[in-house]
């Protein structure tokens, strides 16, 4: 991958435990890149202290034990980080494919008609936009590993649900904003389904519990309500 | 040797550790027990690992069987302990013999019970942690007829030694009560909420019902966010202050969602976070200002003390003769045989 401009930061204190560091670029791919690229060097140092770092689009949340290490010296660690990073180039994997199909609609997708009537166009439209889209995993989020990733090419941001669903089955395909997503597990949420994959997302038996990791492209792909059945029990696995 | 625990009355118990340290990286919550003071205290009175699993005991009366002899040590909320019927003392390692009962009934002030078994007990993990994730289906909920293995048991424990008052030598316990304190620092979006930003020092926060380990739910005059517009998911500290809704404010605790979109406007210090893992349902919580430096500060003097009280229960237990950590345990399976 390409060597790396560090877009500039701004590190927020968050509590005695953790720091959120904020990139500032006008460039959201180099915002991402930045968070992503310090959570792995943060992740590689050895640091005594440091329990992980949680990148998502344009921060990362750095938590550490304040009885190992203060927030001050973790602050100089990002730095550092940030200081290393920009001298070397990335090491990242090449991005694997996903290919994820998908039911629309109907009980499978509560929510399509709504998202379709509130863009002002065809249900069969949403379905066109989501499914043309290539994305990019941007990163793993609540619930249980969630692939989050930048939203199909809709005319205006999917508003929240006003009263969040108490349950979202497992393989919920969701949009929200400018932003789309899979449940891998089920859980409350306010997002709007529009339609659900078959495959199973997450495996607590395995290490990693979900296949996918930032940066890799999933798609999705339409698929009939009768074949829904056909794939249950399959895994969401990359292609070969 | 080994030994065998029944459950006989779960009422509402899991098997837990400090938590998913490694969670959060993959999208999962760190989750582990929410009282850590009171968790690694029993692991420390133990003689475990702060990190050892253990029972974490909320609100209902549990009760278990001893089928050999155990050593535990009950911390938390303030209880009623039995063991064979005897009424024994909270805070201090307890002999059981085989064929006790162990009786926790009555949790009161307080929501949560933490007992750890000398020896520690059996249990899967989840990315190094046996912390229950309810969200992915993870983790050992304890119901009537499980049987736990602990790693250890230990012969009964004679008296006086036990009579030594191990608290003289300095463990507070943590404050519990209808009216509770809590410590936070201001969170990395409080300028989004302006003035009304100080509301969360001047009011009265109730505890709702509706509270869990993911987070506790407060009523009360809510400070207003003054920007507007959506926020990039992002992750989210333990102990973040969020006002996602006009009726209540919401306090992150260790089940909480990885990564949301919510400004957060203050966060809890590690200290205050305990203090919110005993309360009720109904409790009444201030919260008071203070920096990441005092912060850190007060959280290291309650680890100190709970250093004191490891070099006390190591002092007693070597007396006794109750190994802590054998030394044979870390030996190649060759050097034993």
């Amino acid at each position: 991958m390409s060597v790396l401009t560090a877009a500039p930061t701004e590190i927020y204190e968050s509590g005695d435990s953790a720091l959120r560091v904020v990139a500032l670029s006008e460039a959201s791919e180099d915002n991402w890149l930045t968070v992503h690229r310090l959570a792995d060097w943060l992740e590689g140092c050895g640091a005594e202290g440091l329990h992980g770092a949680v990148p998502t689009y344009d921060s990362v949340l750095v938590e550490f034990d304040p009885v190992l290490v203060s927030a001050r010296q973790v602050r100089a660690f990002v730095k550092l980080g940030l200081l290393e990073m920009a001298r070397s180039a990335g090491t990242e994997a090449a991005p694997r494919e996903f290919d994820v199909p998908v039911v629309y609609g109907g009980e499978y997708g509560p929510d399509l008609e709504k998202v379709a009537e509130y863009q002002g166009i065809s249900t069969e439209e949403v379905i066109r936009l989501h499914t043309e889209k290539t994305y990019t995993v941007r990163c793993l989020g609540a619930p249980a590993g969630s692939p989050m990733m930048d939203g199909p090419a809709f005319p205006k941001p999917v508003p929240r649900l006003k009263d969040p669903r108490l349950s979202v089955p497992a393989g919920a395909v969701a949009v929200a904003g400018r932003q789309a997503v899979i449940a891998p597990a089920s859980a409350p949420g306010g997002w709007c389904v529009i339609g659900q994959t078959p495959l199973t997302v997450l495996n607590i038996r395995r290490e990693p519990l979900v296949p996918y990791k930032p940066g890799d492209i999933l798609r999705f792909r339409h698929i009939e309500a009768g074949e829904f059945d056909s794939y249950v029990g399959k895994e969401l696995e990359p292609r070969p | 040797m080994s030994g065998q625990i029944l459950i006989q009355q779960p009422g509402n118990a899991v098997v837990t550790d400090l938590g998913r340290f490694r969670g959060p990286r993959f999208g999962l919550p760190v989750n582990g027990a929410l009282d850590q003071y009171s968790a690694r205290a029993a692991n420390i009175l133990a003689g475990n690992l702060d990190n050892d699993p253990l029972v974490e005991i909320t609100a209902l009366d549990f009760r278990m069987k001893a089928h050999s002899d155990i050593l535990i040590a009950v911390t938390g909320a303030p209880l009623t302990l039995t063991v064979g019927g005897r009424p024994c003392s909270q805070w201090e390692p307890v002999s059981v013999r085989a064929g006790e009962t162990v009786a926790i009934r009555g949790i009161n002030r307080g929501l949560r019970a933490y007992l750890a078994v000398h020896g520690s007990v059996e249990v899967p993990t989840l990315l190094g942690s046996c912390a229950p994730d309810t969200v992915v289906g993870f983790g050992l909920q304890l119901k009537e007829g499980t049987t736990l293995l602990t790693r250890r048991s230990v012969g009964p424990v004679r008296q006086p030694y036990f009579d030594l008052p191990l608290f003289r030598l300095g463990l507070e316990r943590p404050s519990m009560g209808q009216e509770l304190m809590v410590d936070v620092t201001d969170g990395p979006d409080v300028a989004e909420f302006g003035d009304s930003a100080e509301l969360l020092f001047t009011s009265e926060y109730a505890v709702s019902g509706r509270s869990n380990h993911i987070g506790l739910r407060l009523g009360g005059e809510l400070p207003e966010r003054t920007t507007s517009g959506e926020v990039l998911s992002r992750g989210v500290p333990v102990g973040a202050v969020e006002v996602p809704s006009r009726e209540e404010l919401l306090v992150l605790h260790r089940g909480r969602g990885v990564t949301a979109g919510y400004p957060v406007l203050a966060v809890v210090t590690s200290n205050g976070l305990d203090v919110l893992a005993q309360a009720r349902p109904g409790d009444r919580v201030h919260f008071r200002k203070t920096t990441v430096a005092e912060a850190t500060s007060a959280h290291r003097r309650s680890r100190a003390q709970l250093e004191t009280l490891r070099e006390s229960v190591n002092t007693v237990f070597g007396l006794l003769g109750i190994g802590c950590r054998p030394q044979w345990q870390d030996l190649p399976v060759a050097a034993c045989s």
